[in-house]
């Protein structure tokens, strides 16, 4: 996380659109009874590792989000059904540790996550107790993800765009910028932003709100589908929207400069004359201050969108199965939009799609077997 | 039977399905490039000089990394801290003074990192004048290739990138002259660590281009560490010798990193006794108190530069380079500024440009003493006890200079005393 975003693989390589990611979850697709639960599992997976990530003695935020990132890169190439995502999610979360340089040792992963796993509602009671098998796992991910390790994130974009509010008492809020605040913070080193000076005053946990939704992200696949730096913008932007004390103060803003008025795009002001405006004014106004930024409008809306979206199905996602029939069969409510889907529904689905996918394999509708290389197979199980 | 037979395949073994397409798609390493010999051997793994299959037929150094070991158990615990950072970094980095990666492969639990191929290396130069010529490197080649070699470092340093360990048989050159940064197993990305540098390596940089600040303790340091290093080995370049060539003192089973005296030593004996006027943060440090009761020493890098350095400019840099207060030392991008590259001889592209008798010859390669560097099925990976330091890479005309390194190719020669921690 540090090199140019603009020439970096990320940017280069790894920025898919919608046709992309739908072509990814193509087999996966033919398993499942209702599209929407391939959604409801690219959200359980997410939950999944910030879970695992919290068991590990809190990996920090960041590392878990190049856990996640990883996870999503790998099932851009690989389905559900083939695989088995628990120890992928594992491997990302030993990869990333060390890529982002908060190295764990195997075993304290292996045993964790084999420990995570194994309870409700995972109910995975296979997880190779063996360290080698996520050693393997790992190998295999690095090959997959092309050796390409070094990943964004909007955070970076979040505390560079925003001036840290002092008057915040809230502690994680302290933790959490502290935590990416070490260190030398890009005194000479190229920004990917593209605007000039100035940074957005938020209200005390402004800041804190725009991180939440960022980390929320991570639960969908938008971070395949758009740059760190628009999704950060997005977040700022339902930070204003949403955020009781932010949203007061753009009111207030609002009504004190007659030119700022709702996110439309006014031509951006001339930012030197702007900042000395700036200290006069008793409050900034956060829409024109996203309105001046160097990125496009519609583009943040539409994310924005997606963000929403991605809430609008985690609000059917239910922990607790207290208004859900835990064993029973998801299928039922296939078409009933509002539907509320739990974990052990979910872990349901995928074992059937896993199950229905071998059985596919071993008995193809062409008659030909899948040919396994069983050779191969006892050499690695050797070595 | 069905049922039993699609059970089986998920519960024991999930990944059977993935792990056959993967395979299938894999193209090895022997498929793509045929081995023309061994180069050198360190504490990563060994490097091999081998040539393209494909039309380009172009020659690479090909570094194979031992996977990580757990003790005395060949139990594979993943890819190791160094080689991950090594991928990572590379695959970002882009600059005609680091060495370029062209492909990972990634293959029976080794890795192998396909580089350009870099025909020489200070190192072998400084050897190849010190026994062979008997001659000091002339005064152009010397400025070109430490201007090259700071063009580099301002490209990583503006990345982010702290080499932290940079020395002779690390930094290469190519056939056209030309500078190539190598080996960033121990280089990592230093914005916004999320811990401190100090948590993850105890020690870094050989002993000989260490900076005082880590051998006085420091646990925050920062590029003023690579700086301190390239004036070492500008320094070796002029003199044909390691500056700062002092005993390194070993970790205590502890691991407790001990008190660096003798390299101090060496370094006051040319720089002087650091003072707080030159060095204010000097006192706050672990080995201050340690630091005090050496014998004093004054400063006499003047009289060392006027038969080496032959430039009262070039001496100029290197004073700045020896700054003892890091936040004094010369940057990288000053260091370019630096008169001394803007006065005649003025530095060139192709290194060896105004003394084309001088290049050193190709670099020597062996065969492999390791049964195969491919391995076989099932080899086990400790099949080569690890060489001795130097006894398989021996360099062209190799004499009696200094300690035998192995190191060159992209590797750090573990006879030049790398620690390389945690």
């Amino acid at each position: 996380m540090a090199t140019d975003f603009w020439s970096s693989t990320h940017y280069k390589r790894w920025l898919v659109d919608r046709a992309t990611l739908r072509q990814a979850r193509a087999d996966d697709l033919l398993y499942v009874d209702d599209p929407e639960h391939l959604d409801f599992l690219a959200l359980y997976f997410g939950e999944l590792i910030v879970k695992l990530g919290r068991k590990l003695r809190v990996l920090p935020q960041r590392v878990i989000a190049t856990a996640t990132v990883f996870f999503r890169r790998f099932y851009l190439k690989n389905s559900y059904c083939e695989t088995d995502p628990f120890i992928v999610v594992a491997a990302c979360c030993y990869l990333a540790a060390k890529a982002e340089e908060f190295p764990m040792h195997i075993k304290v992963i292996a045993v964790d996550a084999r420990d995570l796993f194994a309870q409700e509602p995972y109910n995975v009671k296979n997880f190779p107790s063996d360290n080698a098998k996520l050693a393997e796992m790992e190998f295999y991910l690095v090959d997959d993800l092309e050796c390409d390790l070094t990943v964004f994130h909007p955070y970076r974009t979040l505390l560079a765009l925003c001036k840290k509010s002092d008057a915040s008492g809230d502690p994680a809020d302290e933790e959490e910028a502290g935590e990416l605040g070490v260190g030398i913070v890009g005194e000479d080193g190229p920004r990917y932003w593209g605007t000039g000076q100035g940074q957005l005053e938020l209200p005390p946990n402004g800041l804190q709100t725009a991180w939440f939704i960022v980390n929320d992200t991570y639960r969908s696949e938008l971070c395949l589908l758009y740059s760190p730096h628009l999704l950060a913008v997005a977040a700022l932007y339902m930070t204003c929207v949403f955020h009781p004390a932010t949203a007061a103060r753009l009111a207030s803003a609002s009504a004190a400069a007659p030119g700022g008025s709702g996110g439309a795009p006014d031509p951006p002001p001339r930012r030197s004359s702007r900042q000395a405006a700036e200290r006069k004014l008793p409050a900034q106004d956060p829409l024109a201050f996203l309105a001046a930024l160097n990125v496009s409008l519609p583009l943040v809306a539409t994310i924005v969108q997606e963000i929403i979206a991605m809430y609008a199905l985690w609000d059917r996602y239910k922990e607790d199965a207290a208004t859900a029939d835990p064993g029973g069969t998801p299928d039922s409510r296939g078409d009933d939009e509002g539907g509320v889907v739990t974990p052990a529904q979910l872990t349901a689905i995928l074992s059937k799609m896993r199950e229905a996918r071998a059985q596919e394999v071993a008995h193809p509708s062409n008659g030909r077997p899948f040919a396994v290389n069983k050779m191969l197979e006892r050499t690695q199980a050797a070595g | 039977m069905d049922e039993w037979s699609s059970n089986n395949a998920t519960q024991t073994d999930p990944m059977r399905m993935y792990r056959a397409k993967r395979d299938a798609m894999h193209r090895s390493v022997s498929s793509k490039y045929s081995i023309l010999g061994f180069i050198s051997s360190g504490t990563y793994g060994r490097v091999y000089k081998a040539q393209s299959l494909g039309e380009d037929a172009k020659i690479h150094a090909i570094k194979k990394f031992k996977p990580d070991k757990e003790g005395d158990v060949v139990a594979y615990t993943g890819i190791s801290q160094s080689a991950i950072r090594e991928i990572a970094l590379n695959r970002e980095i882009d600059h005609e003074n680091v060495v370029a990666l062209k492909e990972v492969i990634l293959e029976d639990k080794s890795i192998y990192m396909v580089f350009e191929f870099a025909e020489h290396d200070f190192l072998q130069v400084i050897q190849h004048h010190a026994t062979t010529l008997r001659t000091a490197i002339a005064l152009p080649v010397l400025k070109s290739l430490i201007y090259q070699l700071f063009n580099g470092l301002i490209y990583l340093h503006s990345c982010h990138i702290l080499h932290r360990d940079l020395k002779p048989a690390n930094i290469l050159i190519n056939a056209a002259g030309v500078v190539k940064i190598g080996d960033l197993g121990l280089a990592r990305l230093i914005h916004q660590p999320l811990q401190p540098l100090f948590a993850g390596d105890k020690v870094v940089v050989t002993i000989w281009y260490r900076a005082p600040e880590l051998l006085m303790g420091a646990k925050h340091y920062n590029k003023a560490i690579d700086c301190w290093a390239v004036g070492c080995v500008m320094a070796e370049l002029a003199s044909l010798r390691p500056i700062f060539k002092g005993e390194e003192a070993k970790l205590d089973s502890k691991k407790n990193v001990p008190f660096q005296r003798d390299q101090l030593l060496k370094i006051f004996e040319v720089l002087g006794t650091p003072t707080e006027q030159e060095w204010p943060g000097i006192k706050d440090m672990i080995e201050y108190q340690n630091m005090k009761r050496l014998d004093p020493y004054t400063n006499r890098l003047n009289e060392w530069c006027h038969t080496r350095v032959r430039s009262q400019s070039g001496y100029d840099l290197l004073r700045q380079l020896f700054a003892y207060d890091p936040d004094n030392r010369l940057s990288a991008k000053e260091a370019l500024q630096h008169k001394w590259f803007h006065e005649d001889p003025y530095p060139t592209w192709n290194a060896f440009q105004a003394a084309p008798q001088q290049i050193p010859p190709h670099r020597r390669i062996t065969q492999d003493e390791a049964p195969s560097m491919v391995p076989l099925p099932a080899a086990p990976f400790n099949s080569h006890t690890q060489s001795k330091p130097g006894s398989s890479a021996s360099m062209s005309g190799g004499g009696p200079y200094v300690v035998p390194s192995g190191g060159n190719g992209g590797g750090g020669g573990n006879g030049r005393k790398k620690a390389r921690l945690g």
